[in-house]
């Protein structure tokens, strides 16, 4: 394992992008994910996030670091698994993350220093739609919290792969007369409080 | 007049938006917007009494467009806590639980509005903002149990009540009315206890129970299980709870007359049914759920509403009559800048929260004879257990818990340990580990702590199906635990801490007591023996850490608790002057026109999830208040030396003001 060291300063830190990634870029971002997440190409162009998720790695580490990590995911025959350098393994992490919760995570320590980021080592959602869009959901065939609501009783249902079971049926009465017991009960904490 | 300008929309009650700040009289002040201040100010404004509200937090949620930012800052938030959507106020902090943090070795460290210094932390928020902690709350309505009420009198422990069930049965079917509670009376009746008059249904049919619960029930009803080896047998029975959350009317309901459900404050025709978004702790998206700005709605036109006013100080005079009250009014939470007024009323009522109402009281040296105020503070401390079903049950559907087990929650063993109710928690491990966000991460080999070594991680169709088959089958118990009235748990005000308008900061001192210790160890053996039932892989850890400022050891285990939101118990109620703050109808002992309502009044509060009670407690004191207006402005004829006689027909001009000798505080009880 030989980690990336810089033997430079790092450089100055590049410009804002002033326009969104090209389409081509795009492309070439989701095909990686693709491989990074395990939901197909479609899945996550359908989410509405994949420029926004190339602008925020891109923004994270820097186009140099990023390109880097795009060479060596294609060294390693785009295999995520086979990815050796802790740095660009660490932004594979990263944006695997970014699809399943839709927050960007803290980057490790050491990977952090390596890349000379200027900015604060601290997760954040990268929109509120990425929360929404998150990919974890999905794998359990949920929904995220507070979104996409299934609709009035769905929770009774068993979820896919799971064996019906017996439900207990509402019995739903109106109260039946009390018991003489309950009764008297209900005198004695009347008398018990008014004395 | 001008009208408060409101961010975003429109008011939604027939309520008055603010006037601007100058010193007006009213019949009553009541001091917070949240459940308790909400339904003494809609009974009070329908009876046409004047009312001001005074609200510390703002008022952004009260329009459509102020909920929708709500959701968007609950989206985003890091940590989906209580207080996520809800947009920090500078000028009227609230707690929040990620103030507190664990020690490494145990013990804990907080920081942000409250000062601990217990030797446990208490760890529950709640929400200063128009509508309260309400807010987020969960929604889930239960009774409390007759025998609730009379703890000491029963079971040795405690403070009893100077009220009893039957004294408040119809309160409480007057607060399921103004909440909208779904639920199966028949069932709580059978399963529980409860005494309801004959032929009660509630105003909506019971919510559906989860895919969760009939898997649990299947494995659970009927079957007997001892939390100790020398116990007897306490036979389980799932049972559904019954929520403030929009469910299919009962057409049976208030004599055939039925129910019509309360849609969302702000946006007609919508939220007349729960849709499922699973997110009702922090905010439901649709408001199905019950929360007071549906009752403001309908507030009366007499009722006024000022935010953004931060009630500093009760006013009395020499004889102990409230005057009224200073507030502090700001227009930015960022800015530190505020305006001093006051405003008087015949009666004020504190509805502010147990901790806010006790801080009040102890601010302004009132209430002071009993020497309780502060104390007796309570919470129901919960105690989490989790772990994995062999096959999917569906997590993180529905509202968070559907369903219960009652059966640990009344007879004799209270004697020696606190009891409790089992909540089945359909989000999976959302409360215990932060799942599913905790899941991810570990698989992918990120640890909480960036300066720790990293997992190499699973990637693609194997980080997919692994997350899927674990989420997919998690659960989780949420055994929440009566907390019994102690005077050494309590609030004080400390001048050295304030917050950034000079308001006193609460100094929280808080424990467990033995037998709520004792409580826990019995509610992790009956969970130990419900995963055995359930076949289920227990995954339940405790041990000192960050995320675990709960942790204890107790004779020889340990264990981690979590607050429940359920603040209660600063200025409880009882019969006498000598050992209580408030009487029965909440009223200060010390300040015939002074109560304080709400949750700090229960000297109790069993292992029922409390906001029905505070809410059957505030709509019974408001039939008091009435008539303690009512009283006050009846024409006064012959009065030697008092002031003039004021005409009750012409409305509001207030009576002279009775000495308290000259009206000594009858007890009439219903």
């Amino acid at each position: 394992m030989a980690p990336h060291r810089t033997t430079s300063p790092p450089s100055l830190p590049a410009l804002p992008t002033p326009t969104p990634p090209s389409l081509p870029a795009v492309d070439g971002f989701v095909d990686v994910s693709v491989r990074l997440t395990g939901f197909d190409s479609f899945d996550l162009h359908a989410t509405g996030m994949a420029a926004l998720y190339l602008e925020t790695a891109l923004d994270q580490v820097g186009p140099e670091a990023f390109e880097r990590f795009l060479g060596e995911l294609d060294a390693a025959g785009g295999d995520p698994d086979r990815l050796e350098g802790e740095t660009s393994r660490d932004i594979a992490r990263a944006i695997a993350h970014l699809w399943y919760l839709g927050v960007w995570p803290q980057l490790a320590r050491s990977v952090h220093s390596a890349l000379g980021r200027e900015k604060a080592n601290a997760p954040f959602t990268a929109s509120p739609e990425a929360y929404t869009e998150g990919l974890v959901w999905r794998t359990f065939h949920g929904h995220p919290a507070g979104a996409k609501a299934p609709g009035f009783g769905t929770w009774s249902e068993p979820p896919p792969g799971a064996p019906p079971v017996p439900r207990a049926a509402a019995p739903e009465r109106p109260v039946e007369k009390p018991e003489t017991k309950r009764e008297g009960e209900l005198e004695e904490e009347r008398e018990g409080n008014t004395a | 007049m001008n009208a408060y300008p409101r961010p975003g929309g429109q008011p939604a009650g027939g309520h008055r938006a603010a006037p601007p700040h100058h010193t007006r009289r009213f019949d009553v002040i009541v001091v917070g917007a949240g459940l308790s201040g909400t339904l003494v100010a809609k009974r009070l404004g329908d009876q046409g009494w004047r009312v001001l509200v005074l609200e510390a937090g703002t008022g952004t949620l009260d329009t459509w467009p102020g909920h929708l930012d709500a959701m968007n800052t609950y989206y985003a938030a890091a940590a989906k806590v209580p207080n996520s959507p809800y947009r920090p106020n500078a000028a009227a902090p609230s707690p929040d639980v990620l103030d507190l943090a664990g020690l490494p070795e145990g013990g804990f460290r907080a920081h942000g509005y409250f000062v601990q210094n217990g030797a446990l932390p208490y760890g529950s928020d709640y929400l200063r903002a128009n509508g309260g902690t309400v807010m987020h709350w969960l929604g889930l309505t239960p009774r409390m149990h007759p025998e609730d009420f009379a703890v000491r009198r029963k079971f040795g422990y405690g403070r009893d009540w100077p009220l009893g069930y039957a004294d408040l049965e119809g309160h409480y079917r007057a607060a399921e009315r103004e909440l909208g509670v779904a639920g199966d009376a028949q069932e709580q009746s059978e399963a529980i206890g409860l005494p309801f008059p004959e032929g009660y249904v509630y105003p909506m049919h019971r919510i559906p129970r989860s895919y969760l619960d009939d898997v649990v029930a299947a494995k659970l009803d009927g079957v007997p299980v001892r939390e100790s080896a020398d116990s007897p047998g306490t036979t389980l029975r799932v049972v559904t709870t019954p929520h403030a959350r929009n469910s299919v009317p009962d057409a049976r309901y208030d004599g055939g007359r039925g129910y019509r459900p309360a849609g969302a404050a702000g946006l007609p025709n919508y939220g007349e049914r729960c849709v499922g978004n699973a997110s009702c702790v922090p905010i439901c998206p649709v408001q199905a759920k019950y929360n007071p700005l549906k009752t403001q709605a309908t507030w009366d036109s007499r009722v006024t509403l000022v935010t953004r006013a931060v009630v500093s100080r009760v006013l009395a005079d020499g004889t102990g009559r409230a005057m009224g009250v200073e507030y502090q009014a700001y227009d930015d939470p960022a800015a530190p800048v505020h305006t001093t007024h006051t405003a008087e009323a015949d009666i004020v009522v504190l509805a502010a929260h147990a901790i806010e109402n006790a801080k009040l009281l102890l601010v302004s040296r009132l209430a002071e004879h009993s020497g309780q105020v502060g104390r007796n503070l309570m919470d129901h401390p919960v105690l989490l257990t989790w772990g994995l079903m062999k096959h999917p049950v569906g997590p993180f559907r529905g509202p968070a818990s559907t369903s219960g087990v009652e059966s640990f929650r009344t007879g004799p063993a209270r004697r020696r340990r606190a009891p409790f109710r089992i909540e089945i928690a359909n989000w999976g491990w959302s409360w215990p580990a932060a799942s599913p966000g905790s899941d991810v991460a570990r698989l992918l080999g990120i640890p909480g702590d960036s300066g720790q070594p990293r997992g190499r991680g699973v990637f693609g169709k194997e980080l997919r199906r692994r997350l899927g088959d674990g989420i997919g089958r998690q659960f989780s118990l949420q055994f929440e635990l009566e907390q019994e009235a102690e005077g050494r748990n309590r609030v004080t005000v400390d001048p050295r801490h304030r917050d950034r308008l000079g308001n006193p900061r609460p100094v929280i001192t808080y424990d467990l007591s033995d037998r709520l210790k004792r409580g826990m160890a019995a509610a992790k053996a009956v969970s130990d023996r419900v995963f055995g039932l359930l076949e289920a892989e227990d995954r339940t850890v405790y041990g000192p850490g960050p995320f675990s400022p709960g942790h204890f050891r107790f004779e020889g285990q340990d264990f981690t608790f979590n607050g429940a939101g359920h603040g209660a118990g600063t200025h409880i109620m009882g019969d006498s002057r000598d050992t209580s703050v408030v009487d029965h109808w909440q009223r200060c002992w010390d300040h015939p026109n002074l109560y304080a309502v709400g949750c700090g009044s229960m000297p109790s509060v069993g292992t029922s999830n409390p906001s029905l009670t505070m809410a059957a407690l505030a709509l019974r004191s408001s039939e008091q208040i009435h008539r303690d207006l009512t009283e006050l402005h009846r024409p006064v004829t012959v009065r030697t030396g008092g002031g003039g006689g004021t005409d009750a027909a012409s409305g509001h001009v207030p009576g002279p003001a009775p000495s308290p000798h000259s009206r000594p505080h009858q007890e009439v009880r219903p």
